[in-house]
């Protein structure tokens, strides 16, 4: 009976989104460069909110959330790798930002090509890069199936709800490009951060009365729940130190992240958002109280119930408008992120395997015309995949959790040490990928070590050993100079 | 400012949050009423932007 009001709000506010987004990019004339990587012109606080707004993404927080709910402490880590990574990247934006500035860069197989010369390699790591987001963007309709059918309560299909959310959100990145994808990361961030505020601090107030009685009970009745388990245990003290590490050396290490990168205005800008983002880690403390607020009010729950628990709080005890403001914002938690996933898939694949394998668009205008067509193409692929196998997705995840993080070597030693060379990030990037999935895809994990780990510590190792024994990489275009 | 020194103010908050993590795996003293493992990492979370404030400062990004 209340499900259209929540409904409506839900509508409300992704289309208010969209109009808000297309709007504020209408005055940019297209080209690739503008339509792939925002003409190289934002600002610290535009890319800022870009980063936001793609990094956070709606399983950041039902994951978050639900992980708190079912395991405690070992949800910790999400809020300890986004700011590892930070500090990381530090070192590694400058180089990126620059290679993309001196050479035109549009994305990540592009950087590849141009420090390792290899046509090889670049289209090794554009088929992987590819086929490791598009089980992500199918995770976000998962999300989205999941929001509207808290929203909606049996009122609507939430299957073919999401369709049309997504549709369009494919229309939506077809015409806008990143600059829409940062425009309606304006309106997403604030969402989520009224949201959380909601669900991470008013829930707790009202129920325990402050965050630190929530933590006298949780400790009472799951003592378990604030500590990691033992050295080697599964999601032990090794699991999260390496889990850590493996996340936040790869943070950046995506496709669309490196398109992010290049989008900066300058390399300070870059370094800026390494200084700031780490303020919005922060939020990340409201969904640990959220889950563990949602694990005393609503115990019991298991497997996915245990993700939307807070959603469950939310939309027994609260009125229909703040569901619907609190689902309407994880609804644009999926689709802002997607578009860029979207995009980034798509120029990927419309730059790096139609323009430089098949000569397809290779001017301006037929590279604008054929990224388009890709947003498309693997937009609607990814929603046939999704209706088709969504459970079977889920398998496929493993490649992205471990698979991107296994081209962080070729940036860290591509910036900081001549003598790596093509045969040695080939051989790593293949040996690392494949290690991590067969154990991960065999629920091996040594002494609780994460597999993705283990994948990018081979990883490292055999680009080291190979660099040494071949012939060093002519990069013929001089390279950026690094301090 | 020397090379190694800034090198250390990257790897303290890096390090703090990471491998230094088992070894405050507790939960007393509470700071805030937080659990000291999850006060800890938000501590370090918080702190992090001056460090790589000054690390940009030392290298004359600022």
């Amino acid at each position: 009976m209340n499900s259209p009001i929540a409904l409506a709000i839900v509508a409300i506010i992704v289309l208010g989104t969209v109009v808000f987004a297309v709007a504020s990019v209408r005055r940019f004339t297209m080209t690739p460069q503008e339509y792939i990587v925002g003409g190289r012109g934002f600002g610290a606080v535009f890319l800022w909110v870009l980063l936001a707004g793609e990094i956070y993404t709606s399983f950041t927080f039902l994951g978050a959330a639900g992980w708190t709910y079912t395991f405690g402490a070992p949800a910790f880590y999400i809020m300890a790798y986004g700011t590892c990574g930070y500090i990381f990247y530090y070192f590694l934006f400058p180089w990126i930002w620059r290679m993309g500035k001196q050479h035109g860069l549009l994305t990540l197989p592009d950087l590849i090509q141009v420090r390792y010369q290899s046509r090889m390699l670049s289209t090794l790591v554009a088929i992987i890069a590819v086929v490791a987001l598009i089980p992500y963007i199918t995770l976000q309709l998962s999300a989205l199936q999941i929001f509207l059918t808290v929203a909606g309560g049996g009122a609507i299909d939430p299957v073919a709800g999401a369709c049309v959310a997504f549709l369009i959100i494919i229309a939506f990145v077809f015409v806008t490009g990143l600059r829409g994808t940062a425009w309606a990361s304006i309106i997403k961030d604030a969402l989520v951060i009224g949201a959380l505020l909601f669900v991470g601090l008013a829930i707790p107030l009202q129920f325990f009365g402050s965050p630190a009685t929530l933590f006298d009970q949780v400790l009472r009745a799951h003592p378990e729940h604030l500590t990691l388990g033992p050295l080697t245990a599964p999601k032990g003290s090794l699991w999260y130190v390496s889990t850590v590490l493996l996340t936040g050396l790869g943070f950046f290490s995506g496709p669309q992240s490196i398109g992010a990168i290049f989008s900066a205005k300058d390399e300070n800008v870059l370094r800026r958002n390494a200084m700031l983002l780490p303020i919005y880690q922060l939020i990340m403390l409201l969904i640990f109280f959220a889950g563990f607020s949602a694990l005393l009010i609503v115990p019991g729950l298991k497997g996915p119930a245990a993700d939307q628990s807070f959603l469950a709080v939310v939309s027994r005890y609260y009125p229909p408008w703040v569901l619907g403001f609190v689902t309407g914002t994880g609804a644009l938690c999926a689709l802002v992120p997607s578009t860029a996933l979207l995009l980034s898939s798509a120029s990927v694949v419309a730059k790096n395997i139609a323009g430089d394998l098949f000569k397809i668009g290779t001017d301006d205008t037929g590279r604008l015309r054929v990224t388009r067509i890709m947003v498309v193409a693997l937009g609607l692929l990814s929603l046939g995949l999704w209706l088709a196998y969504r459970t079977t997705l889920v398998d496929l995840l493993l490649l992205t959790y471990n698979g991107i993080s296994q081209f962080m070597p070729a940036y860290l030693f591509g910036a900081y040490w001549k003598r790596t060379t093509t045969a040695g990030v080939t051989a790593g990037i293949v040996v690392g990928i494949v290690l991590a999935l067969s154990l991960a895809g065999t629920g091996t994990a040594p002494f609780g070590i994460n597999p993705g780990f283990i994948g990018l510590t081979a990883n490292v190792l055999v680009l080291v050993g190979v660099s040494r024994l071949t012939q060093a990489t002519q990069t013929p275009a001089p390279e950026p100079e690094l301090e | 400012m020397q090379r190694r020194l800034r090198f250390l103010l990257a790897a303290i908050p890096f390090g703090a949050l990471s491998v230094a993590v088992p070894f405050v795996n507790f939960v007393e003293p509470r700071i805030l009423g937080l659990p000291f493992l999850l006060a800890w990492i938000a501590f370090w979370v918080i702190v992090t932007p001056a460090f790589i404030w000054v690390l940009g400062r030392s290298e004359g990004h600022w």
